[in-house]
């Protein structure tokens, strides 16, 4: 089952998530909305690097975090609690 | 600062998003900055790089409509394009006329829009990350993307605002929510002729006034050109293997 959400990040922009989940873990997510990733590409393996990540708030900070400064990613209007809080919202629906 | 000038008219949804990518890849062998301006025949709705076509867009009605889609290259959201002159900047990221930093970088040609504004008579505001205000409400959207270090800026002014064909062309959350978007959007978005009902404002008077504006703001020195064979190629191709297809609008 694919469970869905958007959300409106504080001060940024909006994200929809689309996810599957197995065992409280993310199987697959696609992650889409107006916000701004330097450079572009790297959204898919940002999604890819998410699968079998633990879907809870610590581990999706700390991931996000890891993933923009291991990558040097510039992010407008997104960020790593945005997001989190989008994903969080996704598995509650 | 040397720019090449292009004013390439009224062009589809495909062609547009082909040359600007076109320009982009010369610019990354030839160091050449470009200022174009450009409109759009028939209307189009543009997407943002990491938007959803499916989810943002209303494809049968926008057939029905005759009006095209597309997906940019740049991030941001769904913009409806029908009374606007639209530009882009294309220019190397060298540190002294494009700002290494993004929001310098757009607030820099975001002068070159404000100033344009001016010379048309209304005052306008940047507001980071990409919007400019005048009165109040947007008038003008803008978005960048960078590739080996060579900027693509564009970005729209608003000529006139059709609210309604636009919701009725883009895909909303909840149907009836509908009405309260419009009206949201109404009080938001503005546009030049909204603040100029006394002036006879076109295409090419905003044009000129925004060619203007950008030449003075970012003390430019216009070189006025038309595009090479080399770039004119690249587009055909990029339009035909790329922008028209539904393996790039469809992508996500």
């Amino acid at each position: 089952m694919i469970k869905k959400s958007v959300y409106k990040i504080p001060e940024g922009k909006l994200v929809k998530i689309e996810l599957e989940t197995v065992d409280n873990e993310i199987k697959k997510i696609k992650i889409t909305g107006d916000f701004f990733l330097y450079p572009e590409e790297i959204i898919s393996k940002l999604e890819k690097s998410l699968e079998s990540c633990k879907i809870s708030k610590e581990v999706l900070i700390k991931h996000l975090d890891n993933f923009w400064k291991n990558h040097q990613v510039d992010c407008f209007g997104i960020n790593s609690s945005g997001l989190t809080e989008a994903i969080l919202t996704a598995k509650e629906i | 600062m040397k720019i090449r000038l292009l004013t390439t008219g009224f062009k589809s949804a495909y062609e547009n998003m082909a040359i600007d990518e076109a320009v982009l890849i010369h610019a990354q062998k030839n160091y050449q900055s470009t200022l174009r301006f450009y409109g759009w025949k028939p209307a189009a709705i543009s997407i943002g790089y990491f938007q959803s076509l499916k989810e943002e867009v209303d494809m049968n009605e926008c057939q029905k409509q005759q009006v095209d889609y597309i997906r940019r290259v740049t991030g941001g959201g769904a913009v409806f394009h029908e009374a606007e002159v639209t530009y882009s900047l294309i220019s190397p990221v060298d540190g002294q006329f494009i700002p290494q930093d993004i929001i310098s970088s757009y607030k820099k040609i975001c002068q070159g829009i404000i100033e344009g504004l001016k010379i048309l008579g209304i005052e306008s505001q940047f507001v980071p990350l990409n919007d400019i205000i005048a009165s109040g409400k947007k008038i003008s959207g803008n978005a960048q993307t960078r590739k080996k270090n060579v900027l693509l800026q564009h970005g729209t002014i608003l000529l006139d605002v059709n609210v309604e064909k636009m919701f009725s062309l883009l895909k909303v959350p909840q149907e009836k929510l509908r009405d309260k978007l419009i009206k949201d959007v109404k009080q938001r978005v503005v546009g030049v002729k909204n603040l100029l009902l006394s002036k006879q404002i076109n295409f090419e008077t905003c044009q000129e006034a925004l060619v203007k504006g950008f030449e003075k703001a970012l003390m430019l020195e216009y070189d006025k050109t038309s595009l090479t064979a080399s770039e004119l190629a690249m587009a055909q191709e990029l339009k035909d293997k790329k922008y028209s297809l539904p393996e790039w609008n469809l992508m996500r």
